[in-house]
């Protein structure tokens, strides 16, 4: 880790900002990426331009950063095949824990990482990431309408989307006293859910979905709308079991919880071994977010990075991996070479008419997630 | 170089009394890589948290702005006390919980269990700790779970089910069986050097089984039970894992909200920083208490 990294912190002369600049970096580099350095080899630290380390002894390897099955063995092995590359794949489990590793220089290593919507544009806003050449891509018109001009990347200009979903809630629709259509079945039973709903352990997510069912946006910035969100989940507290991403699924197979807020592709996932279980996406809308590719400024093999990217794009490749992980693709001709039953399966592909009601995640100023932090504190400590 | 040279050149026998160069290097060769890797990973990080901390709102990526201490002021809004308190009240729950099923077992073994079968014993109660308390926590989910074991063995007996999972109690049950095997062996190392004699001489002059436990073995292992309890008490004061997986929906404690401050949305560095500092200040306390009344111990015969 080199001494002054202006993504770490401001470029500033006081000697106390430097000794900051001086010491976090050190620590870090002490602490957090001597693994990474000793992974990533002979490769020169740091500030390295890509061209300057495109030619490191590493062109064989490619290091990749990304959520929980999102590859398998096998789109690991076609790409040895196919392109001589062998990737490694690394997994993290929340983009603010991701950003950390990369802005302490413990990612360096990663020559892709798939950072989400909201995050791809605040890692463009730090200059975290290479423009990418649009001359080395190939098939990037393949990528559905929605995604050829994403308002998180306009045009595409530093990420290529692999993955996206929503969010809503999962249950067994024989458990439930009347159907559930969305978020209302919650607040009207909340008597009878009695510390049986989980929910994501995610503030933005649990408080974008109640201002949605109180008809704001997913991504409001009034103090007033935060605070009525707020009160609102203070009524369905007594219905809360627990607030965790990763961890309700046995206890919502086993009936211990009635409902789970969950992540679509974990949802899928759960659904394929408990066939019962039913996902839907709340009437009154909820969130969509993409997962894509990106290469860091830092990438020691940005060539194997295009690889990598270009061979993501390719139909095939997508399609097959959609069959085996359950997850949606934003690639149409991925889509087309789909069967029906995954093609109309509405819980991968939902209708136009839900994704309108949709919203992604964006980021917002710092003042404004310090009172969803708050806010969130407090609903968790009451 | 010149005190270790002249002195021993000149008169042989006062070097080896007190001048020999083996006598400076050695406390260097013995100290240095443990003093080094404290330096390094321990005292350095625990002054940039402090320094961090003083600097209100710090983000990673952002300007810092000008010192102050808006990060301390902050931690007494009445919320932030809530999750303080509440931190409180589940380490001293725990340590007491711990105390009381840990006492009998560490008393049994040190006293009444066969001499040879003791460090059998000692072992399987430590075995616990050799799996990871992520696993741990796990299992005790699919344990304590309405429709989980502990309610099927309770049906078993007739005796009603118990609704513990993401309450209280789950983090105390938790907390406990994660921190048991500390206690338990602290308090053993402690009766173990119980005085037999006195309890002896107390059951010649008449004193009761009972007396002579309140009288003479519960004063002679006090500084047992106290290291013992402390080093439950800042334990589980930091744990994360146990109030996260177990704890539910109200279970915000210090540790979790010094996660969310650094990998959470708000990724307030600062104010992470400061809640940083008063955990590591309330450990600080109680190890001095530790240290305090933990050396009348080994003073102790």
């Amino acid at each position: 880790m080199p001494p002054t990294n202006p993504q770490n912190f401001s470029v500033s002369a006081t000697t106390r900002r430097r000794f900051l600049q001086a010491s976090a970096a050190a620590v870090s580099g002490i602490v957090l990426s001597n693994c990474a350095r000793n992974l990533s080899g002979s490769n020169a630290p740091g500030t390295a331009s890509p061209e300057q380390t495109s030619s490191s002894p590493s062109d064989s390897t490619l290091r990749i950063f990304t959520w929980a099955n999102y590859t398998d063995d096998e789109l690991l092995k076609n790409f040895k095949d196919k392109t001589g590359i062998q990737a490694i794949v690394e997994t993290f489990d929340s983009n603010e824990a991701m950003l950390t590793k990369m802005q302490t220089g413990a990612g360096k290593a990663y020559s892709i990482v798939f950072p989400s919507d909201y995050k791809v544009e605040e890692m463009i806003k730090m200059g975290m990431l290479l423009p990418l050449d649009k001359s080395r891509l190939k098939g990037t018109e393949n990528l559905m309408q929605n995604w050829q001009n994403p308002g998180y990347d306009p045009d595409n200009t530093h990420s290529i989307p692999a993955v996206w979903g929503t969010t809503g809630l999962i249950f067994d629709p024989e458990k439930v006293s009347s159907e559930v259509k969305g978020w209302d079945y919650v607040w009207d039973n909340v008597d009878q859910l009695n510390r049986r709903l989980s929910m994501i352990n995610d503030v933005r997510e649990v408080f974008g979905a109640t201002l949605r069912y109180l008809g704001y946006s997913y991504n409001s910035t009034k103090a007033s709308e935060i605070e009525a969100a707020y009160e609102k989940l203070l009524e369905l507290k007594p219905a809360i079991a627990t607030f965790l991403t990763n961890g309700w699924e046995d206890q919502l197979a086993s009936g211990d919880l009635a409902l789970s807020m969950a992540y679509s592709q974990d949802a899928l996932n759960l659904i394929q071994e408990s066939p019962n279980l039913k996902y839907i996406v709340p009437e009154s809308g909820s969130s969509l977010w993409t997962d894509t590719m990106v290469i860091p400024k830092t990438a020691p093999n940005p060539d194997a990075a295009y690889e990598w990217i270009n061979f993501m794009l390719e139909p095939e490749n997508s399609a097959r991996l959609v069959e085996r992980l359950k997850i949606s693709t934003p690639n149409q001709a991925a889509y087309e070479k789909l069967s029906s039953d995954l093609q109309q399966n509405e819980n991968l592909f939902p209708s136009k008419a839900v994704l309108a009601k949709c919203e992604g995640i964006v980021p917002l100023p710092s003042e404004v997630t310090e009172l969803y932090d708050r806010y969130w504190t407090q609903l968790t400590s009451t | 170089m010149s005190l270790t040279t002249t002195p021993s050149g000149a008169e042989p026998t006062r070097a080896r009394s007190g001048w020999h160069p083996a006598k400076l290097i050695q406390p260097f060769v013995l100290l240095a890589p443990a003093g080094i890797w404290l330096l390094l990973l321990l005292v350095f990080p625990t002054l940039l948290i402090l320094e961090l901390s003083l600097i209100p709102g710090f983000r990673l990526g952002q300007p810092a702005g000008a010192y102050g201490l808006g990060n301390y002021l902050e931690i007494f809004q009445p919320v932030y006390f809530q999750v303080v308190l509440r931190s409180l009240f589940f380490a001293v729950g725990s340590t007491l919980l711990c105390l009381l099923l840990g006492f009998p077992v560490a008393y049994w073994i040190a006293i009444k269990a066969p001499r040879r079968w003791r460090n059998l014993l000692l072992v399987s109660f430590i075995l616990p700790l050799w799996t990871s308390s992520l696993l741990r926590a796990y299992a005790w989910i699919t344990i304590l779970r309405p429709s989980g074991l502990l309610n099927s063995l309770l049906g078993v007996f007739g005796l009603p089910g118990q609704d513990w999972l993401n309450r209280s109690p789950a983090v105390f049950i938790g907390m406990a069986y994660s921190f048991l095997p500390y206690m338990v062996l602290i308090l053993y190392a402690s009766l173990e050097r119980l005085d037999r004699r006195l309890l002896e001489a107390a059951a010649d002059l008449g004193a009761t089984p009972q007396q002579s436990f309140w009288k003479i073995t519960v004063p002679q292992t006090l500084p047992g039970i106290a290291a013992g309890g402390l080093l439950v008490f800042i334990a589980s004061l930091g744990d994360f894992v146990v109030p996260e997986l177990l704890g539910g929906a109200s279970s915000m404690t210090v540790s979790r909200l010094i996660y969310n401050q650094f990998l959470g949305a708000t990724r307030n560095w600062g104010f992470g920083s400061s809640l940083s500092m008063i955990l590591i200040l309330a450990v600080s306390i109680a190890i001095a208490l530790l240290l305090k009344y933990g050396d009348r111990s080994s003073a102790q015969p």
